[in-house]
C-alpha cells in the first residue's frame, strides 16, 4: 500500500508541476461557466444577429438550454482535452527509461499501472465535478424554477462514460510507448461505439449511450434502468482495459 | 564470502550469442572492475543479474539467494546505478530520494537522515533546484545516492564514469572509493585507468565469456613480465647497444622503436644491473632508464587478443 | 441601448469570473515564460503573442508544448 501512495503521490507532483492540474482546474471551470452563459445569452444573440424585418419565435431560454451546453461542452471539449492531456502518461516514462529505477528498487509493475489509472481518475473527478457544480450553481441562479428529471443521473453516466476512455487511453498508453498510440486507440474506440449505435439493438447496451442521451436523461424520457446495460458495458470495458494493461505492462521493456 | 556469483550464464538475442557460459563471482567488500569492449555483453549481465532480463541458462545468485526474472526479490540486496541515469526531472534530489525511500519500504522517519547523509556523501546537500537543471556528473552523483539508500550489500554501477569528463570521473572514483567501506562495488567500464585507480578485483569479458578473472595485483604479477625501458639520445647508440653482445645473448630479444628500446625480462633486477654495465662499457647515458610496471592495458590487449 | 446595459449587468456575475480565470491563465503562462530563460519549441516572442492573443487555448499550449524546463 505504501509503494502504491508514494507512487500515486509522484504522479500528482507531476500533474501539478508540469501544470496539468492547473489546466485542468481552470479550464474545467471556464467550461462550467461557459455552459450556463451560452444559455442565458442565446436569445440576445440571436435577436440582435437576426436582420430587421424578421420575426422568429424564439422560446425564452430555460434551465434545460444550460444543460444541454453542460453535456455538448462536456463531451466534446472536456473528455477531448482531457484525453489529450493524459495521452502521455506513460511516454515519457518510456522514452527516459525511468521507471527502470523504481522497478529495480521494488515497485511491482502493477502498482505503476494501477498508480497511473488512479491519479488520472483523481484529476478527471475532481475537474469534472467542479464543472459541474459551477454549471449547476449558475443554473440554479439564472433558471430558479427550471426543473429536471434525472440531473444526477445524467452527469453520472458522463463521469462513467470518461473513466472508461481513461482506462482505455491507459491500455494504449502502455501498449503502444510513445503519445499517438494511445490517441488512436482512444479515437478508434470511440469510433467503434459509434458504428456500432447504427444497430438499434446494441444501443441499449452501448457505453455511447452514457454520453449522447443525457438530454433525454435529463428530461426524463430515459431512466436508470434504461441506462443500466451502459453502465455494466462501460465497467467491463474498463475491467478488461485495466486487466490487459497490466498483462501487458508486465511483459514489456522498461 | 561472495556477494556475487554468476555460473554458466547464457544469453541470445535473436541470432546473436551475447553471453556464452558466462561465470564469474565477486566476494564481499571488493570493489570488482567489470571490464569489456563495448558491445562485450556488460550491460546486458548487469541487466540479468538486476532481473530486467531473463538469462537463457545458467543460474546467478545474489547473496546466497537465486535471482529470477520479474520478481526479482534479490534486488533488496543491490543498489543499481544505470549508465545514464534518468530521473523525474521535476523533481528536487531530495524528493526523488524520498520517492525511492518510500518504495523500497524504508521507514519515513529514517529516510530524511539518510537522504541527508546521502547527499553530502556525494556533493548535492546544498542544491535546492530540479534535476532537470543538473550537469551529467550531477546527475550521476545523484545516482550513486539512490542506489545506496537502501544500504545495499552490492553497488552494481554500469558505466558510471564514461560519459564524464576529467573532474567529474575523479568525483565518481572518490565517491566509490568511500563506499567501500559499506558495501561491494562492481563496476562495468572499458576505462582501465579507472579500473587501476580503486580496483582490486577484475574481470575481463569478452565475446560473452570471462576472458581472465581475479585479484587485480596477483594478475599482474602472474600474467605480464616486467619491462625494461630504455631511452637513449640517437639511433647510433641505439644499434651499437642493441648490437652488443651480452644484450644480443638476452633470450627474447629487444623491442626497438625509434630510440627506445623495451627488454623483456623475469628478473627485472638482475637485468637491470647487467644493462647498466653496457651502458657504462659504451659509454652511453642514457635520457631515461626505467623498469616499467605492467599495465593492465597489455593484459588486456593480449586477453582479448 | 438601456436594454443592453441592463443585461450586461445581469451577466456580470457569470462574465466577471470567466474573465478573471481567463486572465489568471494569461498572467501565469506569461511570469512563467518571462522567469525561464528558453522556451522548448520556437521562441519567446511567439508565445506571448499566442499566450496574449490566442483566448484560454494560447496559455494551455504554451503550458503544454512551449514551456521550457526548470
Amino acid at each position: 500500500m505504501k509503494p502504491f501512495i508514494a507512487f500515486t503521490k509522484k504522479e500528482m507532483l507531476e500533474y501539478s508541476r508540469s501544470y496539468k492540474i492547473f489546466i485542468f482546474l481552470i479550464l474545467f471551470a471556464i467550461l462550467g461557466m461557459l455552459s450556463p452563459l451560452s444559455a442565458v445569452f442565446m436569445d440576445d444573440i440571436l435577436e440582435n444577429f437576426m436582420p430587421k424585418g424578421v420575426k422568429i419565435e424564439i422560446t425564452d431560454p430555460t434551465n434545460l438550454d444550460s444543460w444541454m451546453q453542460f453535456f455538448k461542452n462536456g463531451t466534446q471539449t472536456g473528455l477531448m482535452i482531457m484525453v489529450i492531456l493524459f495521452s502521455g502518461m506513460m511516454a515519457k516514462e518510456y522514452e527516459k527509461s525511468t521507471l527502470i529505477n523504481m522497478v529495480t528498487k521494488g515497485l511491482s509493475r502493477k502498482t505503476v499501472v494501477l498508480s497511473k489509472f488512479t491519479a488520472a481518475l483523481i484529476l478527471w473527478t475532481v475537474s469534472y465535478w467542479l464543472c459541474f457544480l459551477i454549471t449547476l450553481a449558475y443554473t440554479k441562479y439564472y433558471f430558479p424554477d427550471g426543473k429536471t428529471a434525472n440531473l444526477g443521473l445524467a452527469v453520472f453516466s458522463l463521469y462513467v462514460f470518461g473513466i472508461m476512455l481513461i482506462a482505455v487511453l491507459l491500455l494504449g498508453a502502455v501498449t503502444f510507448k510513445n503519445v499517438y498510440g494511445p490517441l488512436l486507440l482512444t479515437g478508434g474506440f470511440t469510433l467503434i461505439l459509434f458504428l456500432v449505435n447504427i444497430f438499434p439493438k446494441a444501443a441499449e447496451w452501448n457505453p455511447l449511450q452514457l454520453a449522447n442521451s443525457n438530454m433525454r436523461v435529463v428530461q426524463g424520457i430515459l431512466k436508470l434502468s434504461d441506462l443500466k446495460y451502459s453502465l455494466l458495458t462501460a465497467a467491463i470495458v474498463v475491467a478488461v482495459s485495466l486487466v490487459s494493461s497490466l498483462k501487458i505492462f508486465d511483459r514489456k521493456g522498461l | 564470502m561472495d556477494i556475487l556469483t554468476i555460473s554458466g550464464l547464457s544469453k541470445q538475442f535473436g541470432q546473436q550469442q551475447v553471453l556464452k557460459d558466462l561465470s564469474f563471482h565477486v566476494p564481499e567488500g571488493s570493489i570488482y572492475g567489470f571490464i569489456g569492449k563495448n558491445g562485450s555483453g556488460k550491460t546486458t549481465t548487469m541487466k540479468i543479474v538486476l532481473g530486467l532480463l531473463k538469462g537463457d541458462s545458467g543460474s546467478i545468485e545474489v547473496c546466497g539467494e537465486k535471482v529470477k526474472y520479474g520478481h526479482s526479490k534479490t534486488n533488496r540486496y543491490i543498489g543499481y546505478l544505470p549508465d545514464v541515469p534518468e530521473f523525474y526531472n521535476y523533481m528536487t534530489s531530495r524528493e526523488y530520494l524520498k520517492l525511492c525511500g518510500e518504495i523500497t519500504g524504508i521507514p519515513t522517519g529514517k529516510i530524511n537522515g539518510k537522504s541527508d547523509e546521502l547527499l553530502s556523501l556525494v556533493g548535492l546537500s546544498n542544491i535546492n533546484k530540479r534535476i532537470g537543471a543538473y550537469s551529467r556528473g550531477m546527475k550521476q552523483r545523484l545516482g550513486i545516492a539512490q542506489a545506496l539508500l537502501n544500504e545495499p550489500k552490492l553497488l552494481i554501477c554500469d558505466e558510471p564514469t564514461s560519459a564524464l569528463d576529467p573532474l567529474g570521473r575523479k568525483e565518481i572514483l572518490d565517491i566509490l572509493q568511500q563506499v567501500k567501506e559499506q558495501t561491494t562495488v562492481i563496476f562495468s567500464t572499458h576505462v582501465l585507468s579507472d579500473v587501476e585507480a580503486i580496483c582490486d578485483r577484475i574481470g575481463i569479458l569478452d565475446n560473452g565469456t570471462i576472458k581472465l578473472a581475479g585479484d587485480l595485483k596477483e594478475i599482474k604479477l602472474r600474467h605480464h613480465q616486467n619491462c625494461l625501458v630504455i631511452c637513449l639520445e640517437s639511433k647510433e647508440k641505439v644499434n651499437a647497444f642493441v648490437n652488443s653482445e651480452r644484450i644480443r645473448s638476452l633470450r627474447d630479444s629487444a623491442d626497438v622503436q625509434g630510440t627506445t628500446i623495451k627488454l623483456k625480462t623475469e628478473r627485472p633486477d638482475e637485468t637491470m644491473s647487467m644493462v647498466m654495465n653496457v651502458l657504462v662499457s659504451l659509454s652511453i647515458i642514457p635520457s631515461k632508464i626505467e623498469i616499467a610496471k605492467p599495465q593492465l592495458q597489455d593484459i588486456f590487449m593480449e586477453v582479448v587478443e | 441601448m438601456f436594454r443592453m446595459l441592463k443585461d450586461s449587468m445581469e451577466y456580470l456575475p457569470i462574465i466577471l469570473p470567466l474573465l478573471t480565470l481567463q486572465l489568471v491563465l494569461m498572467i501565469t503562462a506569461l511570469i512563467h515564460l518571462f522567469k525561464h530563460p528558453n522556451v522548448r519549441r520556437g521562441n519567446k516572442v511567439v508565445w506571448v503573442i499566442v499566450v496574449v492573443f490566442v483566448n484560454i487555448f494560447g496559455p494551455i499550449l504554451y503550458f503544454l508544448i512551449g514551456r521550457g524546463e526548470d
